[in-house]
């Protein structure tokens, strides 16, 4: 019955959903587990976990290596290309570094393992369904699955104050945004009818009906609403200031995870929605003419605020964690700058580079990012108590292994040369540079100077001034001591040898864009 | 030896992966590591030794290449190459850090370990700053270099080491950002008129040359200022030295002699290659404000000098007024000036590398550096006095030693200069820095080692050590022998320079002038033939 069902609809594949599939059914298994099992096997879903995820990589993997001819299934609802895969990729690997870095953590607050371990898998899934999604309506599934995955994740430690309240402001605000989202995706919906066709959630359709909407000024509201949506998602100024509260009160593995992961997600669908759904037109004197300008120029000056906001912001704060989460803020500024790039290329090819630049970039956060914050949470104690930056005070030659890796990482973030966020940094300024936004580019480096001084800040703290205090250096777990190993050597990897990775990502530039 | 670069940068490299590894064997002793340190570097001198060798054919182009894919996607080369003026360059940064290294012997106690290695690292920088021919590459080294320099200063430096580690990482970062802007750009400008991505320096100069690629005279403007202001600050040009005396004095001595002898060297190396080579013509627009910045900043620089209570200081800002007349040089455009520019360059190198570690010798021994506190040491300390009134003659630019030979074909050079007009007045207010040089070091030996002694504790200072001199001694040497024999080093950067200026002269013109390379004489055939 089943296979007579898939001949009469072609169209469904489940071999191009094998990585959400895997990791979605993984995540049941694991609930179920942790229900079955004994107590004191705490490892046991944190191992299936890691299983599924590898699993999930090798299959995205073999997409990409299989490359079939379908490039889109479910009625261009799910599509496959470069864009999904090399974020799949990402996802994967910041849910693995997060399994790593939770372990300790986890051990040390005796908290359920195996809900954490499915509620990252379910979020996970959402992210690759948000990175997979050819329809505005998987990308709000998607966003949902993985949001409501998150909410409880923040508020994990539902002991602590700090955490309940991260929880609380993460669910409410962002229940906010997802409903702008939503009711941007309907007023598209709307505005793309025509008088012999109903209107469309299709990306690659939206595409090809902007001209012919009878209600251009019901589009343009969609498109602004969906960018405030979107822009709280990766929170852009001036739609970050939940940020910094949720992130300083989630437990320090959760909000490298959200740093890292969501944030990315959020990246891969806000660029397939506007890059393909909104393109660059023709005639720039038309109603998908000005849809474009409006929202590649509307996204300069986000990057703008992002980028400043972010870094000045973040001078100024005395919490590493609160630090790490504006420093986020300035990256996605930093991300911005490429993606209006992308927004900009007429041409498909340099648009395609421009939009590997980003993805190359998000990848080098998500290395470093989670390796700094695998080291706050270690610094940071059970309780999560010593986020302060006097507590890092004079601690990088009493620990030199954790004083030194930090190191690395923040000059990374920072953007030192033989790092991957130089790397990245180079790929999405040389995208900017080539649309001709020199402006964009040479406040996208100024900032950078900036944040040179709060990350140096922490090194100057580790390393240059005397501890006074008794500090005893934290014991590191194996998994903690893989994941920062992996991350570091990441980092060398992707910022001496980074041709593979971008090539790899820029291999085959034909982005689908199947019109259903 | 095809890949002589390639081991001069890695040797270093792996002298701190040996440092790093012996600490974990058991029975690692902590007083062990500068002798592995030292070792390696020794051995980098000694390598770089060879360069010499393969330099003496007297030929403008780059030898010794060696190019290798690095980063495909982009179009960054792994190209390596040496020419006349690279080569002294990186002779002066293996000769000095062995220097440094053995000058750290008692002063660095604590944390040697990191010591070593970020000297190790820092060393491998610098020489891949001087060797890269391609400008992804050479931004590498050069940001990196960075990065040992802000940890030596802000852990081993002085009481205001945070402070000072921290405007010398934001002063150098700014300008060399903006350099990253101009890089990429002037590659895209590259890749829309040839359509071919590359970073690499000689294919860049050569569709340059052969007019393949015009840049629009205010794009060359825009990128000769982001380039410029990334090596004006390093420099350090007035007035963008604001950085200088505050790095100089908090760094420890080792930290002071490299940044002196050779960190600033990187800027006025990256004006002589990068801004020549690759923006003639606006070089040529920028010249009179360059000119302008570097005379006052050689007259500014030793005025200040004159009135500093810290000895260290005294030197750190000396070092303004004489790379200062390296600036003056190079933009004067004629050979002897820039002949005399990279002379200077080498010279303020050994010279003011040498006070600095003067003025760390007696800071290990009396834990001041106020000239107040001194005076009369020339009779505990006969060793010391001699080698310190040598060192500072020669900064003064006496004849015999180095620094006269510099700074004369620097004032040759302006003089003849054509670039802007009543170049007497440049020449006679850059040769009263000379004067305000012979001021300010005079006076300054006359308070410290002679006069009367002021202090009891003066009078039972020891003298120099034996590992004291040794480390001296070769800097002494070289000052006499550069003074003496200059056409040594002028041969085999004639032809280097030359083609630089031809760059300037003619920017459109093909390769170098046989004839001139041809050309060998002394010193003194040369300022005749003008």
């Amino acid at each position: 019955m089943f296979l007579a069902f898939q001949a009469a609809n072609p169209d469904l594949s489940f071999s191009l959903i094998a990585p959400e599939a895997i990791v979605s059914v993984a995540g049941v298994i694991v609930m179920m587990v942790d229900a079955f099992s004994r107590r004191g096997q705490r490892w046991v879903t944190g191992v299936l976990s890691i299983i599924a995820l590898i699993a999930a990589g090798i299959a995205s993997l073999w997409l990409w290596a299989a490359a079939p001819l379908q490039r889109a299934a479910f009625n261009g609802m799910i599509v496959l290309d470069e864009l999904r895969l090399s974020f799949t990729l990402i996802f994967v690997i910041v849910s693995i570094l997060t399994v790593l870095i939770a372990s300790v953590w986890i051990e040390g607050e005796k908290l359920p393992a195996g809900e954490f371990h499915s509620l990252l898998l379910f979020a996970t899934c959402g992210m690759m369904l948000m990175a997979s999604a050819g329809d505005l309506v998987i990308v709000f599934l998607g966003l949902e699955i993985l949001s409501i995955a998150t909410y409880v994740l923040a508020g994990f430690r539902h002991t602590d104050v700090r955490s309940n309240e991260s929880s609380l402001k993460y669910f409410i605000l962002g229940s906010f945004a997802s409903a702008f989202l939503l009711y941007g995706i309907a007023l598209i919906y709307g505005a793309t009818a025509t008088e012999t066709l109903p209107g469309t959630t299709n990306i690659a359709a939206i595409a090809g009906r902007l001209d012919q909407s009878l209600y251009p000024p019901l589009l343009f509201a969609g498109v602004a609403m969906l960018i405030v949506g979107f822009g709280f998602k990766i929170a852009t100024a001036p739609f970050h200031v939940w940020t910094p509260d949720v992130y300083e009160g989630a437990p320090t593995p959760v909000t490298a995870f959200m740093a890292a992961g969501p944030k990315a997600a959020g990246f891969a669908s806000f660029m397939r929605v506007f890059l393909f759904g909104f393109p660059i037109a023709t005639v720039a004197a038309s109603t998908s003419g000005y849809a474009h300008q409006s929202w590649v120029g509307a996204l300069a000056i986000m990057a703008v605020l992002t980028m400043t906001i972010g870094n000045v912001v973040a001078i100024v704060q005395n919490n590493v964690k609160r630090m790490l989460a504006y420093s986020s803020i300035a990256h996605a500024g930093y991300a911005l700058v490429g993606f209006v790039a992308a927004g900009a290329a007429s041409d498909p090819l340099e648009r395609n580079s421009a939009l590997t630049a980003v993805t190359f970039y998000l990848l080098t956060y998500a290395v470093m990012n989670m390796g700094a914050f695998g080291i706050v949470t270690l610094i940071a104690r059970s309780g999560d108590r010593r986020n302060e930056v006097d507590d890092y005070n004079g601690i990088g030659f009493i620990s030199p292994v954790l004083g030194f890796s930090l190191s690395i990482f923040l000059l990374s973030l920072l953007g030192i040369p033989l790092t991957a966020g130089f790397m990245g940094k180079i790929m999405v300024f040389s995208a900017a540079l080539r649309e001709g936004y020199v402006w964009l580019v040479v406040i996208a480096v100024l900032n950078t100077v900036v944040s040179a001084y709060y990350y140096l800040r922490l090194i100057i703290v580790m390393f240059f001034r005397e501890r006074t205090e008794a500090w005893e250096p934290p014991r590191i777990p194996a998994s903690v001591a893989l994941a920062l190993v992996l991350t570091i050597v990441g980092v060398f990897y992707l910022g001496l040898f980074p041709g593979r990775v971008i090539n790899a990502f820029n291999s085959r530039p034909a982005i689908s864009l199947s019109v259903r | 030896m095809n890949h002589l670069l390639t081991i001069l940068v890695l040797l270093p490299l792996i002298g701190a992966a040996t440092t790093l590894i012996y600490s974990f064997t058991p029975g690692a002793r902590e007083s062990h590591h500068r002798w592995i340190a030292l070792g390696f570097s020794t051995l980098s001198f000694l390598v770089s030794l060879l360069l010499i060798q393969s330099a003496s054919g007297n030929i403008a182009s780059f030898r010794l290449e060696e190019n290798y894919s690095w980063i495909t996607s982009i179009g960054a080369r792994f190209h390596l190459g040496v020419d006349g003026i690279s080569l002294w360059l990186v002779l002066l940064t293996t000769l000095l850090m062995p220097i440094s290294i053995l000058s750290s012997w008692t002063a660095i106690t604590r944390r040697q370990l990191t010591y070593y290695i970020l000297m190790l690292l820092l060393e491998s920088a610098m020489i891949g700053v001087f060797i890269s021919l391609d400008l992804l590459l050479f931004y590498l080294f050069f940001e990196a270099s960075l990065i040992p320099m802000f940890f030596l200063i802000g852990i081993w430096g002085g009481e205001r080491k945070i402070y000072a580690a921290v405007k010398f990482f934001i002063y150098t970062s700014v300008g060399s950002l903006l350099m990253l802007v101009g890089i990429i750009a002037l590659y895209f400008i590259h890749q829309r008129a040839t359509g071919i991505a590359t970073f690499d320096y000689a294919i860049l100069v050569d569709t340059l040359r052969s007019g393949a690629l015009t840049i629009s005279p205010r794009a060359e403007f825009w990128l000769f200022l982001a380039f410029a202001f990334a090596f004006c600050i390093k420099i350090p040009l007035w007035p963008l030295h604001t950085w200088l005396p505050d790095a100089h004095t908090e760094a420890p001595t080792a930290g002071s002699v490299i940044l002196a002898g050779i960190l600033l060297k990187m800027g006025t190396y990256g004006l002589l290659r990068f801004n020549f080579g690759l923006f003639p013509n606006a070089a040529k627009q920028f010249a009179p404000i360059m000119i302008t910045l570097a005379v006052i900043g050689i007259i500014y620089g030793a005025l200040v000098a004159m009135v500093q209570p810290d000895v260290k200081r005294l030197v750190a800002y000396s070092s303004v007024s004489h790379m200062g007349f390296v600036v003056l040089g190079l933009f004067s455009f004629t050979e002897e000036g820039m002949q005399g520019a990279l002379y200077q360059m080498l010279t303020h190198g050994v010279s003011t590398g040498a006070l600095f570690l003067i003025v760390g010798m007696i800071y290990e021994r009396r834990h001041t550096r106020m000239i107040s506190d001194f005076g009369g040491l020339a009779r505990p300390m006969p060793w010391f006095s001699a080698f310190f009134v040598i060192a500072s003659l020669s900064s003064i630019g006496l004849p015999f030693l180095n620094g006269f030979v510099g700074e004369f074909l620097i004032m040759m050079g302006a003089w003849t200069s054509t670039i802007v007009r009543h170049v007497w007045i440049v020449t006679m207010l850059a040769g009263t820095g000379m004067i305000w040089a012979a001021v300010y070091m005079l006076w300054m030996l006359q308070r410290v080692v002679f006069g009367t002694k002021t202090s009891e504790a003066n009078a039972k200072l020891s003298d120099l050590n034996a590992r004291e001199i040794g480390l001296l001694v070769p800097l002494l040497v070289l000052m006499f022998f550069m003074g003496i024999y200059p056409s040594t080093f002028l041969s085999r950067s004639r032809a280097s320079i030359e083609a630089a200026r031809q760059r300037i002269s003619s920017p459109q013109s093909g390769g170098v002038n046989i004839a001139l390379t041809e050309r060998r004489g002394s010193l003194r055939e040369q300022v005749h033939h003008r």
